[in-house]
């Protein structure tokens, strides 16, 4: 079931329909789950398909998922999470994106995977859904709090949707620190992944993730670096994006190097510039 | 790269981070030791850290971080690198 909450509000931030686009054209270059975000690679020997369920696994170790939870997504993708947990931990998924077509693409893999009753999407943005109190035992975002411009709002609605001594799982590309916003938030790279993938997106310090946490009242419980994951992740994507190179420019002609010029601006990046964390917090004292 | 056959002589430094830097430059470009790499086209700050993470992976270095942002020639890199190396032993 897929409800759409629309309208337009302050603080919200629309990205320009990245995406939005077909979710065929995303297959050509993730893995079969079709996860847009780090994978966690076990062995110099993972391929990215077998990375991308390590990550699953291990986020679902950091809530601490034992099976049945209820569990909330913001910024759900193409549903790698929410189907992956409704099917290995047995858990009940809401994933909120603002994408319509990904809710079609999710629903539909819902079906074939027999999931339809474990699985339900929301298209909207999460700032602004009305969601029951305390209804989750767990919340996650991976990727997606880069493109939510009002941290206090996200962070404060999503402990008021947990109950207590429930988990929030959040990664997120992250400036290496504030010296390195400053230096480099307005350079031809970072504009050029701001407004010409995404339309929004503002790369903060951890710090700036770690305050808006405090200030909503959780605990932090773990951080852990995944940057080198990352690394690894985009250096997968690239060559599967060079390998379709013909099938993309049939969705779009220039696809293909659009995509290689923003991955290779990410992986630049890591460690000078940037960094991927993992921030697990606990609603508790 | 080995670590014993790395070279440490800066003209063999100089002529290592050259090959790197035009490499990653491409189009067959031609660089002196004191090119301004920043002013050469089709160099952003993008293609400036490819250039250095590689020359630190082919040298085994970790270059300052203010010295990282601050580098424009071939000939800079080649004597942070020669530093670095010197500072190791």
């Amino acid at each position: 079931m897929t409800t759409v909450v629309t309208g337009p509000d302050s603080g919200i931030a629309n990205t320009n329909g990245h995406y939005d686009l077909d979710p065929e054209l995303f297959g050509q270059f993730l893995d079969p789950l079709r996860k847009y975000s780090s994978a966690l690679y076990e062995s110099p020997q993972d391929t990215l398909a077998q990375a991308q369920e390590h990550k699953l696994h291990y986020v679902a170790g950091r809530l601490g998922l034992t099976g049945g939870e209820r569990l909330l997504d913001i910024g759900c993708g193409w549903g790698a999470l929410v189907l992956f947990m409704a099917r290995e931990y047995n858990c009940r998924t809401l994933g909120v994106s603002p994408a319509p077509r990904q809710h079609e693409y999710i629903n539909a893999r819902a079906a074939e995977l027999g999931l339809t009753d474990r699985v339900d999407t929301t298209v909207g943005h999460f700032e602004r859904l009305d969601l029951p109190a305390r209804g989750f035992d767990a919340v996650t975002m991976l990727g997606s709090i880069v493109h939510m411009p009002d941290l206090g709002e996200v962070f404060g609605r999503a402990r008021r949707v947990l109950r207590k001594g429930g988990s929030l799982y959040v990664s997120e590309s992250c400036f290496r620190n504030a010296t390195a916003r400053e230096a480099f938030d307005r350079r031809a790279g970072t504009e050029f992944v701001r407004e010409s993938i995404f339309g929004w997106g503002d790369l903060r310090p951890l710090s700036a993730l770690v305050e808006g946490a405090e200030q909503a009242g959780f605990s932090v419980v773990a951080v852990d670096d995944l940057t080198e994951h990352y690394r690894r992740t985009i250096e997968d994507w690239l060559a599967n994006v060079a390998a379709a190179r013909d099938r993309l420019e049939k969705f779009a002609p220039g696809l293909t190097d659009q995509f290689t010029r923003y991955l290779e601006v990410a992986n630049a990046g890591w460690g000078y510039t940037t960094k991927h964390y993992a921030l697990v917090c606990r609603n508790s004292r | 790269m080995n670590p014993p056959t790395t070279p440490t002589d800066i003209t063999d430094i100089t002529r290592t981070v050259a090959d790197i830097a035009a490499g990653e430059i491409g189009g067959g470009v031609q660089l002196a030791a004191d090119t301004d790499l920043r002013a050469v086209q089709g160099v952003d700050s993008v293609k400036m850290l490819r250039m250095i993470a590689k020359i630190e992976r082919a040298f085994d270095v970790e270059l300052e971080d203010e010295d990282v942002f601050g580098i424009s020639t071939v000939g800079g890199a080649a004597a942070l690198v020669e530093q670095a190396l010197r500072e190791r032993v």
